[in-house]
């Protein structure tokens, strides 16, 4: 049996604490508290981490962490992407610049990402159609990436499936190194 | 970004002046943060460093050990001591009606613990009540 680690990351608000809890088979850790960052009309949001696990057909288990969203934690994403086998990135297409949000991640988790497996999850794509799928690719383009890009409800267990699915997917095409 | 913490005015106050007496009052004192559970700085005195770090970290360490505290089913977190080869950081709770708080003190060698921990336990009592 493998265990993998799985890593959660992207903007403020774009469902990394509801996506883990979509798929998680125990009662995830949850280290969210309340919000007082007026921007973002979120109650309550993640400060520490959220873990949830995941168990895949083949027994293989997922474990499951999220980070907190805001580059002020940045010191947790270093400690949480240690040994993760691969990463998500979420997004949230209602906010003003999805764009300019994935930035932060592509460059933030720069160093893990030149080692293992990531895809994007976009949320909220249907309301809001701007930025594109393409506009999401041109821009991982710019950035000398090549990451497959989903449209996503995390609320959905099976949409958190598929993302991570689509990572596990490139690990075992061999396009990272073991 | 805006940030509107619910914290009375009054406490705003209470926590700045008290960081201050603290930093200058106990030797081997570096910084005392008081910050929101989310990781903003309310008031902080600070001979090194920076107070917007300090507060983001000390709000990550009282949320896991919060979650510590719940699956083991030991009641509400209090305190967690970060002791070090060179000094310590004491990250304590405050649980207000309006606003819940952390307070961060960071020390070097020259502090002692059980003074440290005495004055910052008392600092959270005042800022609870105030």
């Amino acid at each position: 049996m493998n265990e993998y680690k799985i890593l959660f990351t992207g903007t403020m608000g774009a469902g990394k604490t509801t996506a883990i809890g979509s798929v998680s088979e125990t009662p995830p850790i949850v280290t969210d508290v309340v919000n007082n960052d007026s921007s973002h009309s979120k109650a309550r949001t993640t400060v520490g981490l959220d873990f949830g696990q995941f168990t895949l057909e083949s027994g293989d288990r997922v474990r499951l962490f999220g980070t907190p969203g805001q580059s002020r934690f940045d010191f947790l994403w270093k400690i949480l992407s240690k040994n993760a086998l691969g990463m998500i990135i979420l997004t949230d297409n209602s906010r003003p610049d999805p764009l300019a949000d994935l930035r932060v991640y592509l460059d933030g988790f720069a160093d893990d990402l030149d080692i293992m497996p990531c895809a994007i999850g976009i949320g909220r794509l249907g309301d809001h159609p701007s930025p594109t799928m393409d506009d999401y690719i041109e821009e991982l383009a710019r950035h000398d990436r090549v990451l497959p890009v989903l449209e996503v409800d995390v609320r959905k267990r099976d949409d958190v499936i598929m993302l991570i699915d689509t990572l596990l997917a490139q690990l075992e095409a061999g396009m990272f190194g073991e | 970004m805006s940030v509107k913490p619910s914290l009375a005015p009054a406490a705003q106050v209470l926590a700045s002046r008290e960081a201050q007496s603290m930093l200058s009052e106990v030797d081997g004192l570096t910084a005392v943060v008081v910050a929101t559970v989310d990781g903003f700085d309310v008031a902080s005195a600070m001979k090194a460093g920076d107070a917007a770090r300090v507060a983001a970290m000390a709000s990550s360490i009282s949320a896991i050990s919060s979650v510590v505290a719940q699956e083991a089913s030991l009641g509400r977190n209090k305190c967690v001591t970060i002791d070090t080869e060179s000094g310590f950081a004491v990250v304590y709770s405050v649980h207000r009606s309006d606003a819940e708080l952390v307070i961060n003190v960071i020390a070097n060698g020259n502090a002692i613990l059980g003074q440290v921990a005495y004055r910052t336990a008392q600092f959270a009592r005042t800022l609870a009540d105030a």
